[in-house]
């Protein structure tokens, strides 16, 4: 009897608790329904922004690039500005270049060199801790300020004036951190007994470094290298109190005959022009500038890659 | 002193790494060509005996070393000798196969370049002399060209035998050459030890007791970096004189 009355209870008491647990299942559900629209928006918002930027710059600039009118397609890149600025880029994209080499060529190997030092020949943890949080403070330090720093210390104090020169420098400054970062990781991803075997068939600490070690790391370096060098072409702020402007290209190291354009300067000065017709050329501009950081990025790509597969 | 009769000699060798002592007080020589093999538990020092014969311990800051090591009766340690000549005379193959990244060509062309070979002739000869004493010219004479580290483990471990032959040592030193390797590349390794060991004095690392049965002439048994036993490996395998090393070789430490 006992046991029957039990069991009655027991029995309606599932049946509460089924009813209980369908109501929390389904509110479960809506949770999580909720949830994952969420996260979907939050997809769209994160991606939005690219598809964006790259349908405003097509829509604007792609027949300044693409198209094959007067003043299109590769004459936008090859001829001057002109008269009224109604030629092509050729200044800004002589300019950029300029630029980046001079920047890679005094940036690089010092920092190259400044990361085989602290990675392969300080014995002290001091110097590279030292380097390592400057150069990280570096990188942390907004480009604006660094352009203010490149004008304040090379265009005025040491007097080289804007310029190609100062404008280079300012880079430079800009490519240190990434390039030395990027070198020293990839010379810590070396493994010992690479540079040990060589040392144990009698060769100097030196040529050790420089035919082992630095040829393991160079994929990772070139990698390192193209990602700054990407990222310098793209500055405007260093280069606007740095290296001044020019329809056309700079004829001296320093001096008033230096005086350079670049692409992304160009790109700022022909939106803010009230004068209509500089859209186009704003956006084509921005258009070369976006596939010529794509082709560095793509590049930079391939050859971490290859690292990858070769190195393990 | 002794008379000199055998390449590499240990008097009273002890090794700190800082404060941690790591090799103690070891007396004894290696006959020149055959294998001594050095068997231990891991961690008993063997690599750091080892890397004390070829001065590669000197990279470490902490290594601290007392007593002697004579290459051919000099003292190699002494202030002066000059460690880059010593290492082209000791060579080194390492555990894990370290083919430098540059073809199979260039990584044995290395060691004799750094040390002014420049005839190309000449290199070319050193190439397939190397390649063909390490057995491994026969599966890379069409492909010296192809980057190093596209080789098997095996063939990349020849290959780093052949690279310390290169530059012509009288004496090897092997640490543990085929603990990374699957059972027939270690096969051939050991082959090859054996058939290199007419011309070289080879110095064997292991801690495989059986390896060490097959392939050496001598062997040393290193406790907590303590010479507990040096002997013909016949004599070790069959009596062996001190009760550590019999537990080792039946495999109750280690
Ligand atoms: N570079 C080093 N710095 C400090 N201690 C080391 C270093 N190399 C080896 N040791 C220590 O020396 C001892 C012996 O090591 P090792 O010679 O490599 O042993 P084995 O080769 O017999 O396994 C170990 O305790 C190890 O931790
Ligand atoms: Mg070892």
């Amino acid at each position: 009897m006992s046991d029957e009355g039990q069991s009655i209870f027991s029995n309606r008491f599932l049946f509460l608790r089924e009813w209980i647990t369908n109501v929390k299942q389904s509110r479960r559900h809506l949770a999580d329904f909720l949830f994952k629209a969420a996260l979907t928006a939050i997809v769209v918002i994160i991606i939005a922004p690219f598809f964006l930027i790259v349908f405003q710059v097509a829509s604007i600039g792609f027949w300044q690039v693409f198209g094959t009118g007067r003043g299109q397609g590769i004459e936008f890149f090859l001829t001057f500005p002109g008269v009224g600025l109604e030629g092509g880029i050729r200044n800004a994209i002589v300019g950029t270049v300029e630029l980046v080499v001079l920047a890679s060529a005094v940036g690089i190997p010092l920092s190259v060199l400044g990361a085989v030092y602290i990675n392969e020949y300080a014995r002290s943890g001091l110097v590279r801790n030292i380097v390592e949080f400057t150069s990280d403070v570096l990188a942390g330090i907004p480009s604006i300020v660094i352009g203010a720093f490149g004008f304040t210390f090379l265009a005025s104090f040491l007097n080289l004036g804007m310029g190609v020169l100062a404008g280079s420098l300012t880079l430079a400054f800009m490519m240190i951190p990434t390039v030395l970062r990027t070198t020293q990781e990839a010379l810590r991803a070396v493994p010992m007994s690479l540079r040990e075997g060589s040392l144990a068939l009698g060769a100097t600490k030196w040529s050790t470094t420089w035919n082992v070690t630095m040829r393991a790391a160079f994929p990772g370096l070139v990698t390192g290298v193209l990602l700054a060098i990407g990222r310098i072409m793209g500055e405007t702020a260093p280069l606007i109190f740095t290296a001044g402007n020019s329809l056309s290209v700079p004829t001296e190291l320093v001096g008033s005959g230096s005086w350079v354009a670049s692409i992304p300067y160009t790109i700022w000065a022909y939106i803010s022009d009230p004068r209509e017709y500089l859209q186009a050329k704003a956006h084509g501009a921005a258009l070369g500038l976006m596939l010529m950081v794509l082709a560095v990025t793509v590049v930079a790509n391939l050859i971490s890659r290859k690292v990858t597969r070769r190195l393990v | 002193m002794v008379e000199i009769s055998h390449n590499i000699e240990i008097h009273n060798l002890s090794t700190w790494f800082g404060s941690k002592k790591i090799l103690r007080d070891i007396t004894c020589y290696f006959r020149d060509n055959s294998v001594t093999a050095i068997m231990g538990p891991s961690g008993c020092g063997k690599s750091t005996l080892l890397r004390t014969l070829n001065r590669l311990n000197d990279l470490v800051p902490s290594f601290r070393r007392e007593g002697v090591v004579l290459f051919r009766g000099q003292d190699i340690y002494k202030p002066g000798s000059s460690v880059y000549e010593l290492r082209k005379r000791i060579g080194m193959v390492f555990q894990k196969p370290n083919p430098f990244p540059m073809s199979v060509r260039d990584n044995i062309m290395y060691g004799p370049k750094l040390h002014g070979v420049k005839d190309d002739n000449e290199l070319d000869k050193i190439v397939e002399d190397s390649l063909k004493r390490a057995a491994l010219w026969d599966e890379v004479k069409d492909e010296l060209d192809q980057p190093a580290p596209n080789l098997s483990g095996g063939q990349q471990q020849r290959l780093c035998i052949a690279r310390a032959l290169s530059v012509d040592p009288p004496v090897l030193l092997m640490d543990e050459p085929v603990s990374s390797l699957d059972p027939l590349s270690a096969g051939k390794i050991e082959e090859l030890i054996v058939e290199l060991k007419k011309d070289y004095t080879i110095i064997l690392v292991t801690h495989n007791v059986q390896q060490a049965f097959r392939v050496s002439d001598e062997a040393a048994f290193l406790y907590l970096g303590e010479l507990v036993e040096f002997n013909s490996t016949k004599k070790i395998a069959v009596a062996p004189q001190d009760e550590r090393t019999e537990a080792f070789i039946t495999g109750r430490i280690g």
